[in-house]
């Protein structure tokens, strides 16, 4: 099947274009022309970042202590860790905290908070990036109420044009800007259909 | 739709295309573009052999059909001077229709250069003659429709630019004010209940502002949005904007006496 | 027919039905205007390039499939080609059988809803489960979406509560976050049983082989974060030429579609998993799927192939807001479907090609258009390509236009026709007796006044 298909779609194709007089050229434009005018990309990165999170119902934080006490104030006690992150950030955490560092599919009910690393970040839309070198589990980055995902100040970058120019060599890369969402029934936002209500973007520098 | 490459007028010579619905219903809207554009000094031309632009069936899939009469119409207004329509709709027929359904028949140069120098009344009066202030006065409230043909084009800036230098004239906005009226030629009775549905919620932000008259540069448009509101027991009086331009200069003449 | 079919259907509609479609839509264009509006000085050229970036990567397929062909395969991924629906479902059925799969989970693609695939698996006793929330309550309740981006905008939530209570899913309560809490606790549990995860995808870059994939609710990063086979279902014309041409199509598809600047995830896929990653498929499918778009791209209607499935020409269409968007009959509703399901139709054109007629061409759709499709052009194309066709559905309740063009070609018996009016005094000039009695049912009509101008400005001419 597949073999001749790709043939006969293939020729098919070209019947349909090797009659056009000419055809469309690639566009001029510059790398910047879908960035809105008046984000200023010289800004602090984390300042606009932070800004522009909170615009899509993102949290964004400061310091592993940030973290825990928000957590802890709203009783998300149990969850998901990085094993490289963990002893970072564990000074932070107390002993009510119970954190696993191999994250297991049998409990996902039981996850409500997941930290993984981001690979980076865009100021320009508040989204955070996740990867597959950089995220220790996909599912730890999204089954959990609450997704923390640790950043760094270096690895901010201003717009989507500059964060889609270094895609590079990762085989699974993902912008999240803000949390799951939905507004299927009766236009009404709802947030954390499938993937996390709360989307911490937490910066350790 | 964009705006048309239109060669701009040279000398004051013009055609008059005065459009089927004005030749069968509307003749004061015609003899009042006749009046607007004397006043602004130019010597008009009315081919006697005029019909329609070719709009209807063009609209209605008979593109066969249509060709013929905007052969006709080629024919008709042959020459070099502007070819000046009360109509927003009959204008874009004529400069971009046409075109479309012209894209692969040999006399394609003759129907576009028809298309270059044809205008609609209020882009005329503002881009092709420059005047962007109208004098006299006429008091009263509109609300102006900016029919869809128009849409992109400069002929709704133009028209608001007319309506709003006029003195004693106020045109008051209404809500979802770049909707469509229902009207679509052939579509407002192929699809009356849509159509209906539209003109009344048309009507409904019109009417919400309590409008002298709602006035528009397509006599079409209005004829649907009048013919509703009269059958739902809402008169409303419907000018189109000729008339208010001619109607501005009486009242002018008016008060200089 | 006495009327237009879709007309018939918005007749019929319930009043609740109507308004909430209306509604809908309205706040999305609302949205839309706002996100465009405030962020750009300029979104019409915005717009307009980005059709620019679509037709090349159209006018240009020839080179660029083989291209991202080669591409993908580079990346580990495997490439099937289905020329038609049939085709396509058995790809995907070969693939799950060979596996021994028998669940798969799929993200919303429209591709899949055109070949009807979910109904094809489940008759071959393969578990298909729609993940994305609306697409999921339209699977329960064995009903269409119509809309593109809010398949459910038909729906109340007294409808949903109904359905999630017959399905087991919980007493009746139709406050929308315990619907959606309870979609999120019965879903994930499905997701991590699944075998397979089927998706489509948004773009594909020609240079890099890498495709987008765009949701809000996260859905398709489940399906591939808990399954070990990705299939992707990808419509010939999704491909673009470069990487950099996707930062121009996001920031429009957020915008236009919901108006978001970005959708919440947009997720950019070269193939597997990585080596490293314990989460995610180890095999990757992409089934290339033509159905019907070598057609339309050998037609002179190609410009639809660029559309981006935002979502936004439903939106702003007066006709969509009162007839929904099942009165089209088809998996695309509103604008785009008046174009594009007439030419996916095939050998069925001529039943399709009422669609067109079911504008007014006001042009709106156009102006929203993410990538600058000139819809009303397309639908006057294809109007005439329906007359052609001789098309019964396309011609009900128009009038004949032969005599017109006879009238409108003879200056005198246009003229004799402008008198003669006036004793009938009911029929507009190119209009015949059924058209201007629905007319007249439903409108004023204003006194005839054939001739009156002509008269006039001879007598001005005298003066």
């Amino acid at each position: 099947m597949s073999a001749s298909s790709r043939e006969a779609i293939l020729n098919r194709v070209r019947a349909a274009l090797t009659p056009l007089p000419r055809r469309a050229a690639y566009p001029e434009f510059g790398d910047n022309v879908a960035t809105m005018p008046a984000f200023d990309r010289e800004a602090d990165r984390w300042t606009a970042f932070s800004e522009r999170q909170k615009l899509v119902n993102g949290m964004p934080m400061v310091g592993a202590t940030a973290l825990a006490t928000w957590l802890r104030e709203n009783g998300h006690l149990r969850g998901y860790c990085d094993p490289t992150l963990w002893a970072e950030l564990a000074p932070a955490f107390g002993p009510e905290f119970s954190v696993s560092t191999d994250y297991d599919r049998a409990q996902v009910d039981e996850y409500a908070f997941g930290i993984t690393r981001a690979a980076g970040a865009i100021a320009e839309t508040g989204s955070i990036i996740l990867n597959d070198s950089t995220t220790s589990r996909r599912l730890g980055a999204l089954t959990p109420w609450v997704h923390a995902a640790v950043l760094r100040r270096e690895n901010i970058y201003s717009d989507v044009a500059a964060a889609i120019a270094a895609l590079g060599k990762d085989t699974n890369i993902i912008f999240c800007t803000g949390p799951s969402k939905t507004a299927d029934v009766e236009g009404i936002l709802i947030e954390g259909v499938h993937g996390p209500g709360v989307q911490i973007a937490l910066l350790i520098d | 739709m964009s705006p048309h490459e239109r060669h701009r007028p040279n000398g004051k010579r013009v055609q008059l295309m005065a459009t089927c619905l004005c030749d069968a219903f509307f003749d004061d809207a015609a003899a009042a573009t006749v009046e607007v554009l004397e006043y602004l000094g130019c010597e008009i031309a009315f081919p006697e052999a005029q019909t329609c632009c070719g709009q209807p069936a063009f609209n209605g899939g008979d593109w066969k059909a249509s060709r013929k009469v905007v052969r006709h119409t080629v024919k008709t207004f042959a020459g070099e001077e502007p070819v000046v329509v009360p109509s927003g709709s009959c204008a874009a027929m004529m400069f971009h229709g046409a075109l479309l359904e012209f894209e692969k028949e040999p006399d394609l140069p003759q129907v576009a250069q028809l298309a270059s120098r044809t205008w609609e009344l209020a882009d005329f009066i503002v881009n092709g003659l420059g005047v962007t202030k109208w004098p006299g006065r006429y008091e009263a409230t509109v609300a102006f429709h900016r029919s869809c043909h128009s849409r992109g084009t400069a002929s709704g800036p133009a028209a608001l630019t007319l309506l709003g230098s006029i003195e004693g004239l106020k045109v008051a906005p209404f809500g979802e004010g770049e909707q469509c009226c229902g009207f679509g030629g052939t579509f407002s009775v192929a699809f009356p209940t849509i159509s209906q549905a539209m003109g009344n919620l048309k009507l409904d932000h019109v009417l919400a502002t309590q409008p002298d008259e709602i006035v528009s540069a397509d006599m079409s448009c209005l004829m649907h949005m009048g013919g509703l509101a009269a059958k739902g027991g809402r008169p409303v009086k419907t000018r189109h904007i000729a008339q208010i331009l001619r109607d501005s200069l009486k009242n002018a003449s008016a008060t200089a006496r | 027919m006495k009327y237009q079919q879709i007309d018939q259907f918005a007749a019929g509609l319930a009043r609740e039905k109507r308004a909430a479609v209306y509604d809908g839509s309205k706040a999305g264009y609302d949205s839309r205007y706002k996100a465009l509006f405030t962020h750009y000085t300029a979104p019409d050229e915005l717009r307009h390039l980005a059709g620019e970036i679509k037709q090349h990567a159209i006018e240009n397929l020839d080179t660029y499939l083989p291209q991202v062909e080669a591409k993908l395969q580079e990346n580990g991924a495997k490439v099937h080609w289905a020329a038609d629906a049939r085709e396509a479902c058995e790809a995907v059925l070969k693939i799950m059988r060979d596996r021994g799969a028998t669940k798969m989970v799929k993200a919303k693609t429209m591709v899949s809803e055109e070949i009807e695939l979910a109904h094809f698996l489940e008759k071959e006793g393969v578990e298909c489960l729609e993940t994305d929330l609306g697409e999921f309550i339209v699977q329960i309740d064995h009903d269409h979406p119509s809309h593109i981006v809010k398949p459910i905008i038909h729906k109340n939530r007294r409808e949903i509560a109904t359905s999630f209570e017959k399905n087991g899913l919980g007493e009746y309560n139709d406050d929308p976050g315990t619907i959606t809490r309870r979609a999120r606790q019965y879903l994930r549990h499905k997701y991590l049983a699944a075998d397979v995860a089927l998706t489509g995808a948004n773009f594909l870059s020609a240079e890099s082989g890498r495709m987008v994939l765009v949701t809000n609710e996260g859905n398709s990063r489940f399906c591939l974060a808990a399954t070990k086979v990705h299939i992707a279902l990808i419509g010939i014309e999704k491909i673009v030429a470069r990487d950099r041409d996707l930062a121009v199509l996001l920031n429009l598809l957020g915008r236009s579609g919901t108006g978001q600047q970005l959708t919440s995830y947009t997720e950019f896929i070269t193939g597997p998993k990585s080596a490293a990653q314990p989460d995610g498929p180890e095999e990757m499918h992409v089934i290339f799927v033509d159905n019907g778009r070598t057609d339309v791209l050998e037609s002179d209607c190609r410009e639809i192939l660029r559309c981006i499935r935002c979502g936004a020409c439903l939106n702003v269409c007066p006709v969509y807001r009162q007839a929904s968007g099942h009165a089209y009959r088809a998996v695309y509703p509103g604008p785009v479907g008046a174009v594009l399901s007439p030419l996916l139709a095939g050998k069925k054109f001529p039943e399709m090609a009422d669609l067109p007629k079911a504008s007014t061409l006001c042009g709106a759709c156009n102006e929203v258009c993410p990538v600058n499709i000139p819809i009303p052009d397309l639908l006057l194309r294809l109007r005439d390509k329906g007359k052609q066709a001789g098309s019964a559905a396309a011609s009900a309740a128009t009038p004949p236009m032969g005599g017109y063009a006879i009238l409108a070609t003879q200056p005198a018996a246009w003229k004799a026709a402008l008198s003669m009016g006036g004793i009938i005094n009911a029929v507009p000039t190119p209009l015949l007796p059924q058209a201007a009695k629905t007319w007249v049912e439903t409108r004023g009509l204003p006194p005839w006044r054939g001739g009156q101008f002509r008269k006039w400005m001879k007598q001005r001419k005298k003066s």
